[in-house]
């Protein structure tokens, strides 16, 4: 046994010797991993100018077959003998899947899945979109890529949903965007040696970026489906331009702004804190236009802000969160920490954050009896304790941020929050929890004030 | 002072072009944010007849934020108050960088046919429209004549 193994060793090995003496020295190879179905990955270095049929007959013996019954598998398709490298939009270190045919194989009717397909689409303007996409500018995707952390290309991949192999061939190209971002909508035929599922197979589709080199398989990129590329030429509702890049909100009428404007909106929105918390999708904004059913749904979208913008955005969303599951937020400046508490007692500490103790009703240092802001704050002054001097000078510090927010600020009646009012009417809409109130009584805004004192 | 967007030479360009009937916005001079407003009252309300004079100003952010716009002719209506200004949602928490001059003077228009006591911005205009609403519309005629038919 171990002899014949030998020999077949021997065999592939002055192939390999031929098939590299046949040839010149190859200048800009690229790097490619090979993964067979059997579980090794070979790493080789390929001419972009060779066709799959020379790199069947690299690995074929790898596989212990016949260069004829080697498939070759690149993003959910079968490479042809006769595809060259080059126009196979292969990247260094990208990974190319090589299965040994198996004669048990039939492949599954075509009626069937065509059937199955067709109920998935709905959506007509949608395919027209992706086909176009693909049409023009051969899979032009944007991504968010977290290795780059910045906007990039993508490339659309795709694997088996069950063994994660990517030694699957796919049915039918997907048509639209539903197509490739819900899970069970394109069937295929996964060639992995010990795939539970193999003939009966769904795809997935993952995106990497164009723009780095690949760190492996796990390194993908997160689809920013709504930039698009403006091929109808639409102007941005905002600011009128015509880009070639544009952001399409989910809404019925598919508005559209340029990713400047997108981005003005949204820190527009997001500064005035006028994000919504969906259940479903997290903290987001709608279209523009005011229309229903718009809410951004994939959040990586708001990456397209700046680093510090996106910070903001992150811990709003946190905030807004603690709010909702009623909690509260740590009132000591610089903390902020949030705090889920009883809501049968008023005492909160800080005790993950600044070890503030504070009253959940007023937000100010925990006190016995009603809470009156002003008042409690005074009663401290008369009490003299030993000081670290830095901390009390940061106490004194915090003390006119204290006196500067009680002196330009209200509470909003129903939550607390601090309000400035910097002109414009009397009525004031909480931006946090929405409540109308009047600036002059400090209560719910009424008919009366509107008619009384609506601008003071 | 940074350039004029593209928006705003687009909006004021079709304003030139294809004018709103019964309503006509000039760019001042030398601020072409700031536009010279003139909204004819509409038939069959009381503002009939009247030429009503209102400045409109759209802020840096415009169309982030909406245009700011103030009656200067004297007006009685029930959603506008003594210094001009109007009670309309578009102006406020429904404005939409969708919306446009050309939109916000058209509800404005709206506004001068259908008042809206129930949401009222000079409370005694809205109290006597609801009240005596023949008495309210003479007042506004009288208004319309009085300050809104010069020559």
């Amino acid at each position: 046994m171990a002899e014949l193994l030998n020999i077949i060793l021997n065999i592939v090995r002055n192939a390999l010797r031929m098939l590299s003496l046949g040839r010149p020295a190859i200048d800009n190879s690229l790097n490619i991993n090979i993964k067979c179905s059997t579980g090794n990955t070979l790493s080789v270095g390929l001419d972009p100018e060779w066709d799959i049929g020379e790199v069947k007959n690299i690995i074929a013996p790898k596989l212990g077959a016949n260069p004829k019954e080697v498939k070759i598998i690149f993003a959910g398709k079968e490479l042809e003998d006769s595809i060259v490298i080059k126009d196979c939009d292969l990247g260094e270190q990208s990974t190319l899947h090589a299965v040994k045919l198996s004669k048990s194989f039939v492949k599954p009717s075509s009626g069937q899945l065509s059937s199955v397909i067709a109920e998935a689409i709905s959506d007509e303007d949608e395919i027209a979109v992706l086909q176009e996409t693909i049409d023009r500018a051969g899979s032009q995707f944007y991504v968010h890529c977290p290795v780059c952390n910045d906007l990039r290309l993508g490339k659309l991949r795709v694997r088996c949903s069950k063994c994660k192999s990517g030694a699957i061939t796919v049915d039918t190209d997907p048509k639209s965007w539903s197509d490739v971002l819900k899970s069970n909508k394109i069937s295929g035929h996964c060639e992995q040696d010990d795939c539970p599922d193999g003939a009966f197979a769904w795809a997935e589709f993952y995106f990497k970026c164009t723009e780095h080199i690949s760190q492996g398989e796990n390194d993908e990129a997160v689809p920013l489906y709504l930039l698009r590329n403006n091929f109808k030429n639409i102007p941005c509702l905002a600011c009128t331009e015509i880009k070639h890049v544009v952001f399409v909100f989910p809404c019925k009428e598919a508005h559209v702004t340029c990713l400047d404007c997108f981005r003005t909106f949204a820190v527009l929105r997001l500064r005035e804190r006028q994000f919504v918390l969906d259940d479903a999708i997290g903290y987001t904004i709608a279209c523009p236009a005011g229309c229903p059913d718009s809410f951004i749904d994939e959040c990586h979208h708001f990456k397209l802000l700046t680093n510090e913008q996106y910070e903001l955005y992150q811990r709003f969303a946190t905030e807004e969160c603690v709010l909702h599951a009623g909690g509260v937020l740590c009132p000591q400046p610089g903390c902020g920490e949030g705090i889920i508490v009883d809501s049968s007692c008023d005492k909160v500490a800080c005790s993950n954050g600044c070890g503030y103790v504070f009253c959940r009703k007023c937000l100010q240092g925990y006190h016995l009896g009603e809470c009156n802001s002003l008042d409690n704050a005074s009663l401290s002054d008369d009490i003299h304790h030993i000081t670290d001097p830095a901390r009390a000078a940061q106490a004194r510090w915090d003390e006119a941020t204290n006196v500067a927010i009680r002196v330009t600020t209200k509470p909003c009646p129903r939550c607390r929050t601090a309000t400035e009012r910097s002109g414009g009417c009397m009525h004031m809409i909480c931006t946090r929890c929405s409540f109308h109130w009047c600036w002059v009584c400090q209560i719910e805004w009424s008919r009366d004030c509107m008619g009384t004192h609506w601008f003071g | 002072m940074s350039a004029l967007p593209r928006r705003i030479i687009k909006e004021t360009q079709r304003l030139m072009a294809e004018p709103v009937p019964g309503i006509s916005a000039v760019p001042d001079e030398s601020n072409a944010r700031y536009f010279h407003v003139i909204v004819t009252g509409p038939e069959d309300s009381p503002f009939e007849g009247g030429l009503f004079k209102l400045e409109l100003f759209l802020p840096e952010d415009y169309p982030m934020s909406a245009p700011k716009v103030r009656f200067i002719t004297k007006i009685y209506h029930p959603n506008i108050d003594k210094l001009g200004r109007i009670c309309l949602d578009i102006l406020k928490d429904k404005w939409s960088p969708a919306l446009q001059i050309r939109t916000v003077l058209l509800s404005i228009q709206a506004l001068l046919s259908a008042p809206n006591p129930d949401d009222p911005l000079a409370n005694d205009v809205a109290e006597l429209w609801k009240i005596n609403e023949s008495e309210a519309i003479r007042n506004a005629k009288e208004w319309t004549r009085k300050y809104a038919m010069e020559n």
